[in-house]
């Protein structure tokens, strides 16, 4: 991936407002002009001199290698509503965040494990969205769709601002 | 005597998934500890409806840890639906993929989860205990760590085409042959595997030498053992009859995935949404069984690779013959396990017929009933399908690994509990053994959702009045 800017999305878009990451992905793709799968949750990974796009259905670690070559990285994932922002933005900064019973991986561990292993750390930010339902079905609830589109529009401006 | 509650609930993010309770005396002592799941198991109904041919797409989806074991669970069940045998090629192909889930997920539990703790120690600083802190330990083994979970990616990559949802396997076979730059391409990655995967079999074996104490008191009790064999009971974790044998490792059944209600039956607790396979002759508790990586080198004879066969002989010895039933070792079988992995890719890509492109067998004779099987990283893994002639599915039944060794995360726990954690101020320490005493069986419980959302562990102790009077947190 040639240019310095990374979106990535990730998600199940089987479960409904969990897979928005992958519906705003597919947002900015269609605003560079370049196309992705109609199906929902299908692999996106675009190389374009604007920005690059990732979407996986979870982070892991080899993505720190990836991350550590870029100046700039959103992270794209749904919310619970343990966050009170219907759209949160956050900057992030390296820390190990373990998951005691799972293979769950957070952006600030990916960081965490860029900055130690390959010395690099690129500018880091989350953006989520607040997901209202879960359950098997593809189509985003309505209150999640509207602020997809919301927050298509921020990461736009943000990609725009830094290229 | 009264008792107050600590509940741990680490996993909550949608529905939430599981949590720990902990019952304390009034003694300051443990009196019991359960593990609940709260899994939601509506895929097997938002499958059915959907096409046998669909299966393998969607069942991956289930999954963001185990997709590719889902993906060929689903594609062999597909095969005995549809009545057809794949060409060699295709499962040839198949396996190989798999080879690389089981490098990939094992190599990160290990190194990534499991590791930090057993290597740094489990009353060590949270902030320091993982891959982080493990890199001041040791630098270069870190950076393996990571190329080899990259490494079994790869394979899952070069054989499928992509890294997510292959779309691969099918009923019938596969839908892509092998390049020969690719075979080479994977075969390059071999030798270094191979000496990462080793570095880790003696990191674990020096970690035992030392610890050997805790390995006694740490989970320690009899079950049944289940897992795929080959016909000679070899280990095997593509393909093959199911083996269950006894805590002296008596052989109890052999027997085809196909005739698993005749063997297996599920028992309920109303503190778990999560039911409890046990093996019915033996009825419940007493046929409660172990899957997974301790479960599987307790229910064979051999490894039929040369390497991991030295290894398994020492494995055997523990316990002088008999099956190593103490929890811990979990992770050392489940590194021998990568080692074999490692050694049958290389003997996959060894084979001519690899590169084959005989990969799809169409010739369906149409039985209208299967049952897939194969050895996910964490256990044995059962699709269950029963369609219409047309192809449409009536009934779908998933077994996942986790399911099976259900009793035995609540024993541990129980076990675990019992043994290390000791009021009333609870100490970070004591816990995080509790939650190591799941995490041995690398189970599968963050299925389908990774929304953000707070993930602290979080300990409640309650009283016999309902106060918390101590909480806890870690995030």
């Amino acid at each position: 991936m040639g240019s310095k800017t990374l979106i990535i999305g990730y998600g199940n878009a089987d479960r409904q407002d969990d897979g928005a990451g992958w519906h705003i992905l597919k947002n900015i793709a269609a605003r560079l002009g370049v196309s992705v799968p109609e199906d929902p949750g299908a692999s996106i990974e675009i190389e374009h001199p604007k920005v690059d796009l990732l979407f996986d259905l979870q982070i892991y670690p080899e993505l720190a290698e990836t991350i550590s070559h870029y100046d700039r990285v959103c992270f794209v994932d749904a919310h619970t509503a343990d966050i009170p922002e219907k759209i949160s933005w956050m900057t992030l900064s390296p820390e190990y965040e373990k998951s005691p019973l799972t293979h769950h991986m957070s952006p600030k561990t990916l960081l965490s494990i860029s900055k130690t292993i390959y010395d690099q750390v690129p500018e880091a930010i989350l953006v989520s969205v607040r997901g209202y339902k879960f359950e098997f079905e593809r189509e985003l609830s309505a209150k999640t769709a509207e602020l997809v589109d919301q927050a298509t529009e921020k990461i736009w401006d943000w990609i725009n601002k830094n290229h | 005597m009264a008792t107050e509650k600590i509940t741990i609930e680490p996993v909550t993010r949608i529905e939430g998934h599981a949590k720990v309770t902990i019952h304390m005396n009034e003694d300051n002592t443990v009196n019991h500890a359960y593990f609940h799941v709260n899994e939601f198991r509506g895929f097997e109904k938002f499958c059915e409806g959907r096409m046998v041919f669909e299966m393998p797409q969607i069942t991956p989806r289930i999954c963001g840890i185990c997709p590719v074991s889902h993906h060929l669970a689903a594609a062999k069940a597909g095969d005995i639906v549809m009545g057809v045998k794949p060409p060699r090629t295709a499962s040839l192909l198949r396996e190989l993929m798999h080879m690389g889930q089981i490098i990939q997920s094992h190599g990160m539990h290990f190194f990534e989860l499991a590791g930090p703790d057993l290597i740094l120690g489990f009353d060590a600083d949270p902030a320091t205990r993982n891959v982080v802190g493990l890199i001041g330990a040791d630098p270069e083994l870190t950076v393996r760590a990571v190329e080899l979970r990259k490494f079994g990616q790869d394979i899952i990559f070069q054989v499928g085409g992509r890294r997510i949802h292959p779309n691969f396997a099918v009923p019938g076979g596969v839908n892509r042959a092998l390049t020969q730059e690719k075979r080479d391409h994977m075969r390059a990655g071999l030798d270094k595997a191979q000496e990462t995967t080793l570095i880790g079999i003696q990191l674990i074996k020096d970690w035992a030498d030392a610890n050997m104490e805790d390995i006694e008191k740490f989970a320690v009790f009899h079950t049944g053992y289940f897992g795929l064999v080959t016909p000679e009971n070899g280990l095997e974790l593509y393909d093959g009859n199911i083996r269950l044998v006894d805590k002296d490792g008596e052989q109890l059944e052999c027997f085809s995935a196909q005739n698993y209600l005749d063997i297996v039956s599920e028992h309920v607790e109303d503190w778990s949404y999560l039911k409890f396979p046990y093996y019915k002759k033996m009825g419940w508790p007493d046929g409660v069984y172990r899957v997974g990586p301790l479960g599987r080198l307790n229910a064979v004879d051999k490894i039929d690779t040369p390497l991991a066969q030295k290894e398994f002989e020492t494995y055997r010895q523990i316990n002088n013959g008999k099956p190593v039933y103490q929890t811990l070792y979990y992770h050392y079988a489940r590194l021998i396990e990568t080692l074999f992995a490692v050694e049958r890719a290389r003997e996959l890509l060894n084979e001519p017929d690899i590169l084959g492109k005989d990969i799809l067998n169409k010739k369906f004779n149409f039985k209208g009933e299967g049952v897939g099987v194969i050895e996910a990283p964490r256990g044995t893994l059962l699709h269950h399908y029963k369609a219409k002639p047309s192809g449409q599915l009536e009934r779908v039944n998933l077994i996942v690994s986790t399911g099976h060794n259900n009793w035995a995360m609540s024993k541990s726990v129980d076990s675990v509990a019992k043994t290390y954690v000791k009021g009333p101020e609870v100490q970070e320490g004591m816990l995080n053994r509790v939650e190591a005493a799941i995490r041995a069986y690398d189970p599968c419980l963050s299925c389908s959702t990774h929304a953000v959302g707070q993930m602290p562990i979080e300990i409640d102790v309650i009283d016999h009045d309902g106060e918390v009077t101590q909480t806890l947190k870690r995030g």
